[in-house]
């Protein structure tokens, strides 16, 4: 069942709007097509995806610092969910804490991305992506 | 948990100090027995000296009468000499004469006169008579008795007070009778039994005192002889209170006397002298039986109140009243020393729980100042970078349509923004030194410098150089205490070109770091103000910075029990020195 890389979509748990317009805009810097389904926290992004509404493959960008649901309570959620417990999840946070990364890498995520002081460590991020769904088989 | 121990012991030592234990009972009793035989002892000491007083009293008073009889004794045996020396019979005249010569009143005391009986048989009474009558006309014996003999006073002197007694027969009455017999027979000085004397008006106990002499001036040796030539005695009345006063007068006794003669009262000092000083219930009281010239006298001496004065005297209750007192003072003392331990402990544990609770609350309200200032950095962080962003896109978006002016507002902007960041991050580190600890490691000071040199911004190409020498330090705290001080000395240098030399010495306890630079210095007045958070020495829009290095340098040192210094003149040249303490397992570094 073999799809194209740009059928892939981002699901971006992000409560900051300015964090979530970065990675966009480094979208279109970068020329990704890929769609974006933005989600502002943890209970909104499991509603979406229980509902079906993010469609397959995906990629999970998840924000530890949120209301209502952070990202490591959304995580087990999800691990613990076995229609989601496949997912790929990349955490992109300001929190340097060695204790958020090692609980997070805990719960089975792919990658653990620090937020940079300027916009050019998100091209980085936003290159990591998509160079990792054109080259990663992902389950659908 | 040594120093627990240690405090623990400490504790149950002050805890046993507060309180009275058998030791301090013990040494209360002993001094408590202490005091009441020294009382005790005081007291019969006192007994035992004045039981010898009175002893000695006693026999000076019998001794004093005796020795006085002896006296009286002489005098009458004067007389007998002074008979037996003259061979006729002794008339009136002589015997005046020889009474006069013997002064009575001033060297026989107590003595009422001296003077002669005669033996008279019934056949030689007639010419007895009419020889004392031809001086004395009105002379004639009296009373009148049955006896076969009479004893009649011839003589006696001085005269006048014993007048009535002059011609009284000694043989009308048992007691006279019966003693004169007797020195008749013994050849010895003889009283009689306690007799009234005629010539007393107040009718107190007297006697009379008798001394034989016989014919031609012989001692016979036996009684049928000394019977045939009995010639008669010489004699003398005695009132026994004037004899008492005569012979003890000048005494200031502490004793009373009373004497009697087989019962017969002779004297009592209670019935004649001032009895104030008598002793109803005397301390001390003696019976003496003194073999006197024939008779038994027994003296029955007694303790006067002196002598109860002085058996309690107050020796013995200040003994006890001050060792009542010192036995006292030292329950108190025990008591008040105790009780100023289990205050001293009971303020210990005060001061601890007040120290605990406020050790709590600082540790807490410290806590909580570090965990607001991580939160406050770290949480502003995220609307700046924000700003940041959006002031990227419109430099982006806009690079043609914004006029020149606001793109240089745009650029300062930005500027302000990064200052900001760096101050933030700065707060942050600051923040987390208490937070994180970090283990010694080898460190190579030339390595750690030059790669710090290496990420810092370095558009004049300083020079640095440094010891390439390993030590054992926390990398992590030193890494940021070098970087901030190079990136100082770069940031603050005046020339295009510069030295950083960085040094290394060391003692036992310390790692000496020093960084020296060939900036333009600090003043010295600025040492101090240099250290302190957020203070810039220069305007942070021609250096920046957030004003948090020597700050955040200072805390981390101190953290690690070191100290930094500075010295600088303030006109060319910094040297910075970081004393850092080494790891030695005694040092124990408190997160």
């Amino acid at each position: 069942m073999a799809k194209k890389p740009t059928d892939v979509t981002l699901l971006l748990v992000e409560d900051d709007d300015i964090d979530a317009m970065t990675i966009e805009r480094s979208f279109l810097k970068q020329r990704i097509a890929n769609p974006i389904v933005r989600a502002y926290d943890g209970i909104e992004a499991l509603d979406l995806l229980r509902k079906g509404d993010v469609s397959r493959p995906l990629i999970v960008l998840l924000d530890l610092q949120m209301p209502r649901m952070g990202g490591i309570e959304f995580l087990k959620e999800i691990r613990a969910d076995e229609s989601l417990s496949d997912l790929v999840v990349f955490v992109l946070t300001t929190s340097k804490s060695e204790e958020d990364m090692l609980l997070s890498y805990r719960q089975h995520i792919a990658g653990y991305f620090v937020k940079g002081e300027a916009g050019e460590k998100f091209l980085d991020i936003v290159n990591v992506l998509d160079s990792y769904w054109k080259v990663v088989h992902l389950p659908g | 948990m040594i120093e627990e121990l240690a405090v623990g012991d400490k504790r149950k030592k002050l805890i046993y100090a507060g309180q009275m234990h058998f030791v301090h009972w013990l040494i209360v009793l002993l001094s408590l027995v202490l005091t009441f035989s020294a009382w005790y002892y005081s007291k019969s000491q006192l007994a035992q000296k004045l039981e010898a007083k009175f002893q000695r009293n006693a026999e000076q008073v019998v001794d004093l009468v005796k020795e006085r009889m002896g006296l009286y004794e002489n005098a009458l045996w004067g007389g007998v000499a002074f008979i037996d020396s003259v061979d006729t019979d002794i008339t009136y005249t002589q015997w005046l004469a020889y009474s006069n010569s013997l002064t009575i009143d001033q060297t026989y005391p107590g003595i009422n006169g001296i003077g002669i009986i005669y033996n008279i048989k019934p056949n030689q009474l007639d010419d007895y008579l009419k020889k004392q009558r031809l001086l004395r006309p009105n002379y004639a014996l009296h009373p009148s008795h049955q006896e076969n003999e009479y004893w009649p006073i011839t003589y006696v002197e001085p005269a006048a007070p014993n007048k009535k007694a002059i011609g009284l027969d000694m043989a009308f009455e048992t007691n006279r009778y019966s003693s004169i017999k007797k020195a008749r027979d013994s050849g010895q000085a003889q009283l009689t039994a306690p007799i009234t004397l005629v010539q007393d008006a107040k009718k107190t106990p007297g006697f009379l005192f008798y001394t034989p002499f016989y014919q031609k001036g012989l001692k016979p040796k036996n009684i049928e002889e000394r019977r045939k030539s009995i010639v008669g005695v010489t004699y003398a009345p005695f009132i026994m209170k004037n004899l008492m006063q005569g012979t003890l007068a000048e005494k200031n006794r502490h004793v009373s006397i009373k004497i009697s003669d087989a019962g017969d009262l002779l004297f009592d000092d209670h019935a004649e002298m001032n009895t104030s000083d008598f002793d109803s219930n005397p301390l001390f009281s003696k019976e003496i039986n003194v073999g006197l010239y024939g008779r038994v006298w027994t003296f029955l001496i007694q303790s006067n109140m002196s002598f109860r004065e002085e058996g309690t005297s107050n020796q013995s209750s200040f003994i006890l009243v001050g060792g009542l007192i010192i036995d006292t003072l030292l329950l108190g003392l025990f008591l008040f020393l105790t009780r100023a331990n289990r205050q001293a402990l009971a303020y210990a544990d005060e001061m601890t729980i007040a120290l605990t609770e406020k050790t709590k609350h600082l540790e807490k309200s410290n806590n909580d100042l570090e965990q607001f200032s991580y939160i406050a950095s770290h949480d502003l962080k995220s609307p700046l970078n924000a700003i940041k962003q959006l002031v990227s896109w419109i430099e982006e978006d806009c690079q043609d349509i914004l006029p020149d002016d606001s793109k240089k507002h745009l650029n300062l902007l930005a500027q302000r923004s990064q200052r900001m960041m760096k101050l933030l991050n700065d707060l942050l580190d600051y923040s987390r030194i208490n937070r994180d600890e970090f283990k010694h490691e080898q460190v190579n000071l030339k390595d750690l410098s030059q790669d710090i040199l290496a990420l810092l911004d370095n558009p004049n190409g300083m020079n640095l150089s440094a010891p390439d020498i390993e030590i054992n330090i926390p990398q992590t705290p030193l890494e940021i205490v070098l970087r901030n001080l190079i990136s100082n000395a770069i940031k603050h240098h005046d020339k295009d070109a510069g030295h950083i030399i960085i040094s290394y010495d060391s003692n036992t306890e310390y790692h000496f770091i020093a960084i020296e630079d060939d900036g333009p210095g600090i003043a010295p007045e600025f040492h101090d103000k240099s250290m302190e958070m957020f203070q810039t020495l220069q305007s942070r829009d021609k250096v920046e910075g957030s004003g948090m290095g020597l700050a955040m340098i200072k805390r981390i040192v101190e953290h690690y029990q070191g100290s930094v210094s500075i010295n600088s003149d303030g006109k060319r040249g910094t040297k910075i020195t970081i004393n850092w303490i080494k790891n030695t397992s005694s040092v124990a570094i408190k997160p």
